[in-house]
């Protein structure tokens, strides 16, 4: 099930590159799904990065609150955070390139990590 | 201002690759920045061959007809007291013809979150021989600031995320340039968070991205989402409804070409 839905938004969009389900309460990634030829610590990069962006735990590093997403993009690079809505410590990584529609992939990226953590 | 320093305007505004466009249209103006009538005479300006431009401010769409840097006339709005306006040439001989067009225009925009525009073939309009009026001779006639300075691409992004801000502080130099807003939630994010957020964040990445943009979604108390940009010795921090996301992302994209 998790394996099908990031296999679709990856399919859905092309300027999505990689793509993780992680918990933040280990900050482990559980599932990755790519064509890219990650190692281990970039993985564990990225989740670590998640757990920096959204906040985890109690822990907020920028803002008041912890987040429900979050956006990092450089001119080469665009990276993505989602959290799930009934499991906070669910989320979706996702490595994408700039050209990527923020907008569409989010609504989209929502929807499928919402499924994936709820088990449906 | 003389034809020549004109010109190296018009060229500099045509080189500059922050342009941030929407399902084909141009933005032109966010939240008020700039103001959206400046910005439709800045439009004008920018227009010699004879075009219809449509413009659409928040859903309502309004065309005027330009050529030669000048506005000629509003060939389309739907507004029951534009009848007087609409079809007519401008001309500085009729300064009432003039006063209702400021008056069309401002009511069909001034309001505007969002105003866009896209350019389209000429429609007939007028008599041949009417040539309308310039868009900087209406700027002063109503009295609008035009600013066709061409401005470094981290201040164009600032002025549009000020555009889309509810507060915002912008940095240069680790000086305050502007603030919008009650800045307070963000002087405490500056002072308390954003150097050790960054310090670990370059950690993690262990490689120099560059210029960033970082976006949290509903990270503010309120619920709204903070968004934090980073070039060189500039920095942009500002609170902002969730809806200003992909319109803030696209003109972060515009600024880095």
């Amino acid at each position: 099930m998790v394996i099908e839905e990031l296999d679709a938004l990856r399919g859905t969009f092309a300027n999505c590159k990689t793509l993780a389900f992680a918990d933040l309460s280990t900050q482990m990634i559980l599932v990755t799904d790519t064509n890219a030829d990650l190692p281990r610590e970039a993985l564990d990069g990225l989740c670590a990065e998640a757990a920096l962006m959204l906040g985890a735990g109690d822990k907020v590093a920028l803002g008041e609150t912890s987040s429900e997403a979050a956006l990092v993009a450089s001119k080469d690079a665009l990276r993505l955070f989602v959290r799930a809505q009934d499991e906070p410590n669910d989320v979706l990584c996702c490595i994408c390139t700039p050209e990527l529609d923020v907008e569409t992939f989010l609504i989209d990226a929502r929807d499928r990590l919402n499924r994936m953590s709820r088990g449906n | 201002m003389n034809d020549l320093a004109a010109l190296s305007q018009k060229i500099a505004a045509l080189a500059a690759t922050d342009v941030v466009f929407e399902q084909g249209a141009r933005v032109i103006s966010i939240g008020g920045e700039p103001g959206p009538l400046a910005a439709i005479l800045g439009v004008i300006d920018d227009t010699i061959l004879e075009r219809e431009l449509e413009f659409d401010a928040d859903g309502r769409i309004f065309r005027v007809v330009a050529a030669g840097r000048r506005l000629r006339g509003i060939s389309a709005v739907s507004d029951p007291q534009a009848e007087t306006v609409v079809g007519e040439t401008l001309s500085r001989e009729e300064p009432a013809v003039l006063d209702a067009a400021k008056a069309v225009l401002t009511r069909a925009c001034d309001a505007a979150n969002r105003l866009s525009v896209r350019s389209l073939p000429p429609a007939p309009f007028g008599k041949g021989g009417e040539r309308g009026v310039s868009a900087m001779g209406l700027a002063e006639l109503w009295e609008v600031d035009v600013d066709t300075t061409p401005q470094p691409p981290f201040a164009r992004f600032a002025k549009i995320a000020r555009g889309a801000a509810t507060a915002m502080i912008h940095l240069e130099e680790g000086e305050v340039l502007e603030q919008k807003g009650d800045v307070a939630p963000l002087q405490t994010m500056l002072e308390t968070q954003v150097s050790a957020f960054l310090a670990r964040q370059d950690k993690l990445r262990r490689v120099t991205e560059g210029p960033q943009f970082i976006c949290l979604d509903s990270a503010m108390a309120d619920g709204s989402s903070t968004t934090l940009a980073l070039s060189d010795d500039s920095l942009v921090l500002l609170s902002h409804g969730a809806d200003a996301i992909p319109a803030l992302h696209r003109a972060w994209k515009a600024l880095l070409g």
